[in-house]
């Protein structure tokens, strides 16, 4: 009866219940489609930037996160990769090699002369050539010329060796493809180390920031020019999703533990990337909290006109014996009533937006440059929270808006009310 | 009190002091109203018959005196008990019919019976059977908007006896009817009476239900006026 009673009451005044189940509908709607945007546009930026550069987790030395330095290395990257090879779900790794040098390079129409006068500090970067293009697709984000090979070359300190420049870093150096530079550095073992080398390719990997000062060598060259032979800084593991990360992550620095080695995902190593997404949610929440807050208004206008409406018929529920508790119970579930309904229609049509946004995404114009990574489209994602958030904002809105007025006409006086209304 | 009285009241005051100007709605009424009667209180307007209904059924309570129903100082509990006091021993016919405009006649008659915890088919059973009595039990499936003034009066009188009340309280219960229906409400609600022994307390202006009442009083600027004849209201 009570169910029967809140059902047939929430339709007596259709106008107004649609007009308030429209809100509903609505705060759902554009929280849920809010939370899939959200959640895709991370994803999208999350893997993008982690797919293209760093990995979703990485293995160094113990400390060297926090302290990087060309001595904390990982000695045996290969034992480390062998057992990455066997844990399902890491796709791939790419084992690098980091350190500092001064490029120089020779102007064009200079002549043959040693006259390099272009010159720019940048951070090397040592890449297994087939490892690094399974890992992160490398050849893909050269602009201008090729991608590194793995050649007999490189081990040769004699022979000129082969390198790739971020894009703004060859403006800087009024470089390109074909032209040669020489880098000037200091190896592991104290020694100065210089080698004359040929530009293979210009790389954009979407981050100004990142080709503005970074240039890529292979492994093997590295490790020779360095002075760490059979040593790497880092091996950045790709995982096929990101909601297997923090469970690989585990996986992986379990199973290193006992090599000095630290593994952490990220969330960790890419600290401020992170933060500035935990800062992102932040602001989605007020989105979320504006949005309900709007719904609330709605259903509160609403209850409260019901309840100012129905004063006589609960009087004469008081009158005839009613309970008061009988009372907030029907009007908090007329109110929740609504409230299942507009879910449902939320849901529905949330799906439905969902859908094509998770399909079509937003072509971003202008583009968005977030740490320096440039995203030009964006799309949904269609998660579990895109539906329970917004359902149970809704729900907990109806019940905590509809409580005070249902106790209001539960304390209503009948014979006052019988008299005056 | 004896076992026969279903109602005493005795130096029942009450004043109203809601505007901060104190009305004297009631000013010290003494009455005993004993069981199975049917009875009408009649009284000019603002000469407080509602008022004194609303007391005497534990609606309001009275700023001073007692009042006592069916063996019980109703005037001294706490609000739940009088709820439950209410459901179990009072039904109420109002002037404006006042049914649930979301119930069906059957359910709204239910519904006391549902407060009071009776299991469904007895429910069902004894709504049949009062809507059968008070001759509307083919519109038992009808919203009270589909009703017709007589009709909804009558299933308020079926919700009134359906939970077997002690006392019925009926406030102008043939105000909003013609001539012709407040007759034949009368006479049903008079079988009634007569029927289950159910008392009846009518407060009216009506002559045709004073013509049926077998006890009369007169109210007058809030107290019984016992020398007051029916040609003075």
């Amino acid at each position: 009866m009570l169910l029967k009673l809140a059902w047939r009451n929430v339709f007596r005044q259709k106008r107004r219940t649609i007009l308030t189940l429209l809100t509903m509908t609505g705060g759902f709607f554009l929280s849920s489609l809010s939370i899939g945007w959200m959640d895709g546009s991370y994803s999208s930026i999350i893997m993008f930037f982690t797919n293209n550069r760093t990995g979703q987790i990485q293995v160094h030395c113990k400390g060297y996160l926090q302290s990087p330095s060309i001595y904390s290395t990982v000695n045996d990257y290969q034992a480390a990769g062998v057992f990455l090879d066997s844990i399902p779900g890491v796709r791939a790794w790419a084992p690098r090699i980091y350190s500092g040098a001064l490029l120089a390079v020779r102007p064009r129409g200079a002549g043959s002369g040693n006259v390099f006068t272009n010159s720019a500090a940048a951070s090397v970067i040592g890449i297994d050539p087939v490892m690094e293009e399974a890992a992160s697709g490398f050849s893909s984000q050269i602009e201008s010329g090729e991608m590194l090979s793995s050649s007999a070359a490189d081990t040769s300190y004699s022979a000129t060796g082969q390198i790739i420049l971020g894009k703004e870093l060859s403006i800087i150096l009024e470089a390109s493809a074909g032209d040669s530079l020489v880098m000037l550095t200091q190896a592991a073992d104290g020694s100065s180390a210089d080698r004359m080398y040929v530009i293979r390719g210009i790389v954009s990997t979407g981050n100004a920031n990142i080709d503005r000062n970074t240039c890529y060598i292979t492994l093997s060259d590295a490790q020779i020019l360095f002075a760490l032979q059979g040593k790497v800084h880092e091996i950045a593991v790709m995982t096929g999703s990101l909601g297997a990360v923090d469970e690989l992550t585990a996986k992986i620095s379990a199973g290193l533990s006992g090599e000095n080695l630290e593994t952490d995902s990220w969330k960790t190593f890419a600290r401020e990337f992170y933060n500035g997404m935990k800062a992102d949610e932040a602001s989605l929440k007020v989105m979320i909290f504006v949005i309900v807050l709007v719904a609330a208004m709605g259903v509160l206008n609403t209850i409260l006109m019901m309840v100012l409406e129905r004063r006589r018929e609960f009087g004469v529920m008081k009158a005839i014996g009613t309970r008061p508790g009988f009372i907030v119970r029907m009007i908090v579930l007329e109110a929740n009533i609504m409230g299942i309904i507009s879910v449902i229609a939320g849901g529905i049509l949330s799906t439905a937006g969902l859908l094509f946004l998770s399909e079509h995404g937003f072509a971003m114009d202008p583009p968005l440059d977030y740490g320096g990574t440039v995203f030009r489209e964006m799309i949904a994602s269609i998660t579990p929270e895109c539906y329970w958030i917004p359902a149970i904002c809704v729900i907990i809105t109806a019940s905590t808006v509809s409580f005070l007025p249902a106790l209001k006409a539960a304390h209503t006086k009948a014979a006052k009310t019988l008299r005056t209304v | 009190m004896t076992d026969n009285d279903v109602i005493v009241a005795e130096g029942v005051v009450k004043t109203y002091d809601d505007s901060g100007v104190p009305v004297h709605a009631i000013r010290g009424i003494d009455y005993t109203l004993a069981k199975g009667e049917f009875t009408a209180i009649i009284g000019p307007s603002g000469s407080g018959k509602t008022t004194f209904l609303n007391v005497l059924a534990g609606l309001d309570t009275p700023t001073e005196g007692e009042v006592w129903l069916s063996g019980k100082l109703i005037s001294d509990m706490s609000g739940k008990e009088l709820s439950d006091f209410r459901r179990d021993h009072i039904g109420f016919i109002f002037q404006a019919y006042n049914l649930f405009p979301v119930l069906t006649a059957e359910e709204n008659v239910e519904y006391v019976m549902l407060l009071q915890g009776i299991p469904p088919g007895e429910r069902h059973e004894r709504v049949m059977a009062i809507l059968k009595k008070v001759g509307i039990a083919e519109y038992a499936g009808r919203l009270p908007m589909q009703l017709s003034g007589g009709q909804q009066q009558r299933v308020a009188v079926a919700r009134a006896m359906v939970s077997r009340p002690s006392l019925v309280i009926a406030d102008e219960p043939t105000a909003n009817l013609d001539s012709k229906t407040s007759g034949a409400l009368l006479d049903m609600m008079r079988r009634l009476n007569e029927e289950t022994g159910v008392t009846f307390l009518f407060s009216t202006h009506d002559e045709i239900v004073m013509k049926r009442a077998r006890k009369i009083v007169v109210l007058r600027d809030g107290k019984i006026d016992g020398k007051a004849s029916l040609e003075d209201c």
